[in-house]
């Protein structure tokens, strides 16, 4: 008898199965030795933008167990600590103080309203913890900020609003009229879009400011020129489905001016509820297209796939629950840039936070992949701030079709701020 | 706690002229301005302004009609059944209270996500809603389920101690505190959702109920504990109730406000207390509106936060307090003095009717979208994937608050509850106003009533930021 492949002892089986045992467990046996990174989030729970924290929160525990299934970051199991900055700058403030101090987070991310990304962002340059927002306001990029802030997820909405001026110009019409709420946000609109219409050799031809109080519009649908070849609209709040029936009201079925808005105005709201008829036809801006498009890259059905979300961007548990697809990709696009960044720089800890950001900051590519299903972008490490195409979608039927994709570099613009050189 | 209405006059007439002579004080504070994200609302797009006009003059007509007819249906209770009692008091209060230490628990260690943690979503949409709630249906639910009577009994008989230290003198005045403490905890404070904040506040609560019930009794929870007294209100207007005599029960059934003609008139403190519910009410659908927030100075598309309007909120919730109270005072006062009758405790009696329409209408929308989270948290309490319950992932849902077919069955099902909590009040206010009313006291009433109609309508059909 010799011992050999063909002829195993009793004792050599057992050694070598129990030797095959040990090598199947010994990953998880180191998985589950190495420390979490812990990711606070700064999630607006409760609020006035509870409506977008509840598919902020679903995103990024949809991309949390993408990655933590592809092994976590550099080996280590990934965890999110939620915490509720109810949507105030003061609790915001506070929220990332406890997330760093108390909870002892690696950094915080997650932020969408603006008036919490300020509240908050001072505070984290006082910790110096990295603080990675999903607001899409200009904020970061105008140089507002700190070298410890970045929005790495989501295009700004001074770059949003300058792509959609060439096809405007090219394909609705040059003279434009603007509809838009009288504060921070509607002005952003005016001012960046009469620019960039501007550049595209058209005009805007009436700028209309709403008061935000206003809840009924007819009294300000004849102050629109007739001239007007494009009605520029973002209309936002409860009073948005009044805005529209109103308006179909005022035009009735005669001539009107070609529509278009930002999705802003009906995000997480179907195009084809009943009242909302008069958009038919006319166009609008999504970051990302909430009817899974023709042409949609090869990981789009993934994505919402994991965040449960259908072909038209409802969840799938319900075709009446819109999500809020033009914006929440932002947090699942942060966590994958988090992860890129903290394995590049070597990351092992809070005393490795800077280290981390100039990893960051270092970054430039970002091509399209399940890391980034909006599509590819590119990050500016001076301004802090991510660059990535966007799409004009016509509502067909009811649903929103795309029907056009800007390239990046359309929405690019000047630095206003090179952070790098800022002391950390 | 009975009193006689004629100690009413004085506080009554104190009450009127400090509202005359101090009239009332808004703070208004600057507001700032950044983003957006408010959802459409189905409900302004539909002609809402025809449902609060026929509503208005419904009540109008009704209280006209019972004043001319003079003949008002019989309201009386009939016995449905009667049996032993299933499950003692103590019994299921002790169990009440263990599940509270549960809760509190979990508060203090859980989930920090308030959408995820049973202390919150427990105390917020069970607690707070789906009790009185269910209340309003099926009689006092809190009676059996209020974590102190059970452990109250139990330290009473260890401690071997039946006497008091004379609260019961102070009448509802303790549970005018507590109330109006909780109410600006829920309306003004800045956390009152967070699951640590209310975890402690309750515990802290709860600890100082216990020790007072000790020392005093533990029927004075029914005039001192604000929770215990609001809910034995709203629960008067039930179509269903037991009554409970030592070991037998008797289930009861009877036109709603049929017990409410049964209560002694109401004493002052209690009277406060009522007009703090009224006000408590209004107030939270008042601060949402667009109404008030331009008049303190925010931009409704981006209100800042809470912590920007405590001030101000605060001011308000006081001076909407004083305003209900001298109101109804007002209009009680008014109707004595052209038309006899109109003793100030008997009538505000009706007010339990409104109490509890309002309560229905204005946390329906909030139990079944919060209330969604509190199924989805037990069907997975430890957060591990689990589906106790059998829910399906994915379960919370919010696409019915922009369904045009959805939402104005909500707002149907709300306009019934205001309405009819108006009628019913009429009625009562038409039983209550004693036999010496002439049919003119009931005009400065009725008009109250219309008024309150309109208002309760409108801050569910305006336009608002919540």
């Amino acid at each position: 008898m010799t011992n050999g492949l063909l002829h195993p002892t009793r004792r050599g089986l057992l050694m070598a199965g129990g030797a095959g045992l040990l090598t199947a467990a010994l990953p998880g046996y180191v998985a589950a030795q190495a420390a979490p990174v812990k990711i606070g989030f700064q999630l607006h729970r409760t609020g006035i933008g509870a409506a977008y924290g509840r598919w902020y929160e679903r995103t990024a525990q949809a991309a949390l167990k993408a990655i933590n299934d592809a092994g976590g970051i550099a080996g280590r199991p990934v965890e999110i600590l939620f915490e509720d900055d109810a949507t105030d700058p003061k609790r915001g403030s506070e929220v990332v103080d406890k997330l760093t101090q108390s909870d002892g987070c690696d950094l915080v991310m997650g932020t969408l309203f603006s008036h919490v990304v300020m509240g908050s962002a001072p505070r984290a340059g006082e910790l110096k913890v990295p603080y990675l927002v999903c607001s899409e306001g200009y904020h970061v990029a105008s140089g507002a900020l700190n070298r410890w802030t970045l929005q790495p997820g989501i295009t700004d909405v001074r770059a949003q609003i300058s792509t959609m001026a060439p096809w405007v110009a090219a394909n609705l019409g040059k003279k434009v009229t603007m509809v838009f709420p009288d504060y921070a946000f509607g002005h952003d609109h005016r001012d960046f879009f009469t620019a960039a219409i501007q550049a595209q050799g058209g005009e805007v031809v009436a700028q209309i400011a709403v008061p935000p109080t206003e809840t009924s519009f007819t009294r300000y649908f004849p102050q629109i020129p007739a001239e007007t070849e494009v009605l520029y609209h973002v209309m936002v709040g409860p009073a948005v489905l009044t805005f529209v029936k109103e308006l179909g009201e005022f035009y009735g079925t005669g001539a009107k001016p070609a529509l278009f808005g930002f999705i802003d105005s009906l995000e997480a709201v179907d195009t084809a509820t009943p009242g909302l008829e008069f958009l038919e036809g006319s166009h609008f801006w999504e970051a990302h297209p909430r009817v899974k498009a023709a042409d949609a890259g090869e990981h789009e059905g993934h994505y919402r796939a994991a965040v449960g979300v259908d072909d038209n961007g409802a969840s799938v548990s319900d075709a009446a629950d819109v999500s809020t697809y033009s914006h929440m990709f932002s947090t699942w696009e942060t966590l994958y840039f988090i992860k890129q960044a903290m394995e590049a720089s070597g990351y092992t800890g809070p005393a490795d936070r800077q280290k981390l950001v100039e990893a960051m900051e270092a970054i430039t590519d970002l091509p399209y992949g399940i890391e980034r299903p909006q599509g590819a972008k590119r990050f500016n490490g001076k301004t802090h701030q991510v660059f990535g195409a966007q799409h004009i979608s016509q509502v067909q039927g009811g649903k929103l079709v795309k029907v056009h994709t800007t390239t990046i570099d359309e929405g690019m613009y000047e630095d206003a701020v090179d952070y790098t050189t800022m002391y950390f | 706690m009975t009193r006689a209405p004629r100690s009413f006059d004085g506080f009554c007439t104190r009450v009127w002229k400090a509202l005359g002579a101090g009239g009332l004080a808004f703070l208004l504070a600057p507001g700032l301005a950044f983003a957006c994200a408010l959802p459409p609302s189905v409900i302004l797009t539909l002609p809402t302004g025809h449902y609060i006009t026929a509503a208005a003059l419904t009540v109008a007509l009704t209280a006209i009609m019972g004043v001319a007819v003079h003949r008002l249906p019989v309201m009386a209770p009939r016995q449905v059944w009667e049996r032993r009692v299933l499950l003692p008091l103590s019994l299921t209060s002790y169990l009440s209270f263990l599940a509270f230490l549960g809760l509190v628990f979990i508060g203090l260690y859980g989930d920090r996500d308030p959408m995820h943690n049973l202390m919150t979503l427990v105390f917020w949409t069970g607690v707070w809603i789906a009790v009185p709630l269910g209340s309003m249906l099926l009689g006092n639910l809190w009676r059996s389920l209020s974590p102190w009577t059970g452990p109250v009994r139990i330290a009473r008989t260890l401690l071997g101690r039946t006497g008091s230290i004379g609260l019961a003198r102070l009448g509802h005045w303790p549970a005018v505190a507590g109330y109006a403490g909780f109410v600006w905890f829920q309306m003004v404070s800045l956390y009152p959702d967070d699951p640590a904040v209310l975890a402690k506040v309750a515990l802290t609560y709860w600890a100082v109920i216990f020790l007072l019930a000790v020392l005093e009794g533990e029927d004075w929870l029914e005039t001192g504990e604000f929770l215990t007294v609001l809910f034995s209100f709203i629960a008067k207007v039930a179509p269903l109730w037991h009554v409970t005599e030592g070991p037998r029960t008797r289930l009861m059934r009877g036109w709603p406000g049929s017990q409410v003609l049964a209560m002694p008139p109401l004493s002052a403190s209690a009277v406060v207390f009522v007009s703090l519910a009224l006000a408590a009410l209004t107030f939270d659908g008042l601060a949402e509106t667009f109404w008030w927030q331009a008049l303190i100075g925010e931009n409704p598309l981006e209100p800042t936060g809470r912590s920007a309007v405590m001030w101000v909120n605060t001011a308000g919730l006081l001076a909407i307090w004083v305003l209900t109270l001298g109101l109804i005072l007002g209009a009680i006062l008014l109707g004595r003095r052209i038309g006899g009758g109109f003793a100030t405790g008997p009538v505000m009696l009706s007010f339990l009717a409104i109490a509890a329409g309002y309560h229905a209408a204005h946390y329906l929308v909030m139990l079944l979208t919060a209330g969604q989270y509190t199924l989805a948290a037990l069907n997975d309490p430890l957060m591990t994937g689990d589906s106790w319950l059998g829910l399906p992932p994915f379960f919370v849902s919010f696409g019915f608050l922009t369904d045009p077919r959805v939402m104005p069955v909500i707002y149907g099902l709300q306009f019934a509850a205001i309405l009819g909590a108006h009628l019913l009040a009429v009625l009562l206010g038409l039983k209550l106003a004693g036999q010496g009313a002439r049919p003119l006291a009931h005009l400065p009433m009725t008009v109250l009533m219309v008024g309150y109609t309109v208002l309760g309508l409108w801050l569910l059909s305006t336009a608002r930021t919540g």
